[in-house]
C-alpha cells in the first residue's frame, strides 16, 4: 500500500480488544471506530488503558483479544508503515548523543523517505534552528515536537497521539491544535489521547471515554455533552417565584440558583420560549448550556451518571 | 530489511560506545604488535626482534585479534541494549513493526561494523607492526605472504564475535550486564573453566566461546594455538568447527532472547 489521496482518511477500528497483564485488566472488550476527516480524542483518567490500547494498534503491545485495525489492516501487515501511520507516543524515545536531525535521518531510512524529508519535517514542527544540537540537550517540549516530526517523516494518513500536550508551552499547545485540526481537515484520521480536557474540548469532533479499560461513551462531543445530563436552560427574572410556578405547572425539572435565577434540566429554547411567553413573564437573560466535557468526563469515570449515554459497538 | 539496515547503519554511527570500540582499536591492536615484537627473539634474549617463524609471523599480521575479541561482541552489545537503555526501541518497532527484519538489520549491521573494527586493526598492523618489524630487519613480505592464512580467519571471527555480543544483547537486555558476561565470561570465567576442567577431568573445553573464536581465527589467537599450560597441547577444534560453534554462540542466545525479550510487549 502507498501513500496518496486514496489511501488518506483510513478508519481506524477496534474490535473487542483486551489486554490482560497477569490478573490486571488494563483494557477490556474495547471496540470503537474513529473515523477519518476528524479529530477524535481518546479521554480517560491515569490508568485506563488508552496508552495499552495505542500499543495494542502499534504491534507495540499483544493483545490478549480482538483485534485493532487501520483500514483494515493491522499494523505490521504495512510494508511500510510509516507512510500509513504517524505516532507520537513517548517524548522520551530518543538517543540523548543523537542530533535531531540524525534522528530524523534514521527515521526517514528506516521508512524508505528521503533524507531531505528530515530537514522538511524540522522545519514544520519549528525545530529547524536545533537541528544539529543533540536530542539530550532538548526541553520537553522541543522532544514532543521532535516526535511529532518522527511521526509525520512519512507524510501518513493516520495521526495517533498520545498524550501529545505534555511538557508544551502554550503555543506549541495552539499550534498543536490548529495542526491537528489541518490534518484532519485534510481527510487524514486523528487519533489523540489527553487527559487535558479543556484543551481537548477546542480541538476534538469526537469522543471516546474509557475507564479502567472500558468503553464509557463514543460520539461526537455535542452528543456527548448533550447525552449525559442533557441540555440547561438557565433565566434570570425579577419574577422567579411566578417562573417557578409555571415551570411546575408545566411538569419542566427546574432548579433555584438564587433570589432571580433558575436552571431548567433537559428543555430547549423552542419549549421554554413559549412557555414564558404565554405567560408574560420579564426575563433578564435566558441561556443554554450543555454539560462541559471535564463534567461529563468525571461523572463517567466515577461510574456515575451514565444515563443515556450506552457504550457503543 | 533494507530501509531497516540503512536506518541501523545511521544508529551505530550516532552512537559514542561504537566510536569508542573504534578508537580503541587501533592502540590495543599496536600493543599487541609490541608484545609480539617483543617476545620474538626468545628469553633472554633480544627486546624487539623481527618475527621469524611461521606462527609469529600470523600473530603480528592478525595482532588485532586481541581487540576484537572484545570489542566486537561489546559493539554486538550496544548495538541492541542500547534501544531499551533509551527507550529507542518503541520508535525502532513503530518504524519497522515486524521484529524479525529488525533484528536481521541489527545482524547485518553488527557483521559490517565488526568487519570495519577488523580492517582498523590491519591498518595499525600495516601501519605500525610491519614497518617497526622491517626496521629491525625483518622481510616484510615474509608476513604479507600470509594474508590469505589470516585475514580470513580474523574477519570471520570478527563478524561472529560481534553476532556473540548481539546475542546476548539480546538476551540479556541490560546493558552493563550484558557487557560483564560477554567479556567477563569469556576472558575470565571461560579461563577458570578450561583451567579446571584440564586440571580435573583432563578434558579440553575447546567449545566456549573464546576456544572457538581462537580455533577458527588460527595461530592468531592468543593463549591457546601454541600448547598450553600443564604440559599438555590444549586441543582447539578445526576451524570449521571452531566457526560451527562460534555461529551457535551467537545464534542459540539471539533466538532465546528474540523469544523471550525482543518479541516481548513494549509497554
Amino acid at each position: 500500500m502507498t501513500a496518496g489521496a486514496a489511501t488518506r482518511g483510513l478508519p481506524v477500528e477496534f474490535s473487542g480488544l483486551s489486554k490482560n497483564f497477569g490478573t490486571v485488566v488494563a483494557v477490556d472488550n474495547l471496540s470503537f471506530t474513529v473515523q477519518p476527516g476528524r479529530v477524535t480524542g481518546f479521554l480517560g483518567p491515569n490508568g485506563s488503558g488508552k496508552t495499552t490500547t495505542l500499543r495494542m494498534l502499534l504491534d507495540l503491545v499483544h493483545p490478549s483479544a480482538g483485534t485493532a485495525t487501520i483500514g483494515g489492516r493491522r499494523y505490521h501487515d504495512f510494508e511500510n508503515p510509516s507512510k500509513i501511520v504517524g505516532a507520537v507516543l513517548e517524548a522520551t524515545s530518543f538517543h540523548p548523543a543523537r542530533r535531531a536531525r540524525t534522528h530524523l535521518r534514521m527515521a526517514a531510512r528506516a521508512g524508505g523517505h528521503d533524507d531531505k524529508r528530515a530537514d522538511e519535517v524540522l522545519e514544520l514542527v519549528g525545530l529547524t534552528a536545533d537541528a544539529r544540537r543533540k536530542v539530550g540537550g532538548f526541553s520537553m517540549g522541543m522532544r514532543q515536537r521532535l516526535e511529532l516530526a518522527t511521526a509525520l517523516i512519512g507524510d501518513p494518513d493516520v495521526l495517533i497521539l498520545d498524550e501529545p500536550s505534555n511538557g508544551l508551552d502554550p503555543q506549541g499547545i495552539a499550534w498543536l491544535r490548529d495542526f491537528m485540526r489541518f490534518f484532519a481537515g485534510e481527510g487524514r484520521t486523528v487519533l489523540v489521547s489527553s487527559h487535558l480536557l479543556s484543551e481537548m474540548a477546542q480541538t476534538i469532533d469526537d469522543a471516546v471515554i474509557v475507564s479502567f479499560g472500558q468503553l464509557k461513551a463514543q460520539g461526537t462531543l455535542e452528543e456527548i455533552t448533550s447525552g449525559v445530563t442533557g441540555l440547561v436552560m438557565r433565566a434570570r427574572s425579577p419574577e422567579a417565584d411566578r417562573l417557578c410556578a409555571v415551570l411546575t405547572e408545566a411538569h419542566v425539572a427546574f432548579r433555584r440558583l438564587g433570589h432571580d435565577e433558575v436552571a431548567m434540566d433537559a428543555v430547549r429554547p423552542e419549549q421554554i420560549g413559549p412557555l414564558l411567553a404565554a405567560n408574560q413573564i420579564v426575563l433578564y437573560e435566558l441561556t443554554q448550556e450543555g454539560a462541559d466535557l471535564e463534567s461529563v468526563f468525571l461523572s463517567l469515570t466515577a461510574g456515575l451518571g451514565f444515563g443515556q449515554l450506552a457504550p457503543r459497538p | 530489511m533494507i530501509n531497516a539496515f540503512r536506518a541501523e547503519l545511521i544508529k551505530m554511527r550516532s552512537m559514542p560506545g561504537v566510536w569508542v570500540t573504534f578508537a580503541l582499536a587501533f592502540p590495543l591492536a599496536v600493543l599487541i604488535c609490541v608484545a609480539v615484537l617483543a617476545g620474538a627473539g626468545g628469553f633472554p634474549g633480544h627486546t624487539f626482534y623481527f618475527v621469524q617463524t611461521l606462527r609469529q609471523r600470523r600473530m603480528l599480521l592478525g595482532a588485532g585479534y586481541f581487540a576484537i575479541e572484545i570489542l566486537a561482541p561489546i559493539m554486538g552489545v550496544l548495538c541492541v541494549t542500547g534501544e531499551y537503555r533509551h527507550k529507542t526501541i518503541t520508535t525502532t518497532l513503530v518504524l519497522t513493526p515486524v521484529r524479525t527484519r529488525v533484528l536481521g538489520a541489527k545482524v547485518a549491521v553488527v557483521a559490517l561494523w565488526s568487519i570495519l573494527i577488523a580492517l582498523l586493526t590491519l591498518v595499525a598492523v600495516a601501519t605500525v607492526g610491519l614497518p617497526w618489524n622491517a626496521a629491525l630487519g625483518g622481510v616484510t613480505s615474509t608476513v604479507t605472504d600470509q594474508v590469505g592464512a589470516v585475514v580470513p580467519g580474523l574477519l570471520a571471527s570478527a563478524v561472529l564475535l560481534g553476532l556473540f555480543g548481539l546475542g546476548f544483547g539480546t538476551l540479556v537486555k541490560n546493558q552493563v550486564a550484558a557487557i560483564l558476561i560477554v567479556i567477563g565470561g569469556t576472558l575470565i570465567l571461560e579461563s577458570i573453566l578450561i583451567a579446571l576442567a584440564r586440571a580435573i577431568f583432563h578434558y579440553d573445553l575447546n567449545w566456549l566461546p573464546n576456544a572457538a573464536g581462537a580455533a577458527l581465527a588460527g595461530d592468531i589467537a592468543r593463549g591457546f594455538g601454541g600448547g598450553g599450560g600443564g604440559g599438555r597441547t590444549f586441543h582447539l577444534l578445526t576451524w570449521w568447527q571452531g566457526g560451527l560453534v562460534m555461529l551457535l554462540w551467537g545464534l542459540v542466545p539471539l533466538t532465546i532472547g528474540y523469544f523471550t525479550t525482543f518479541r516481548r510487549d513494549v509497554t
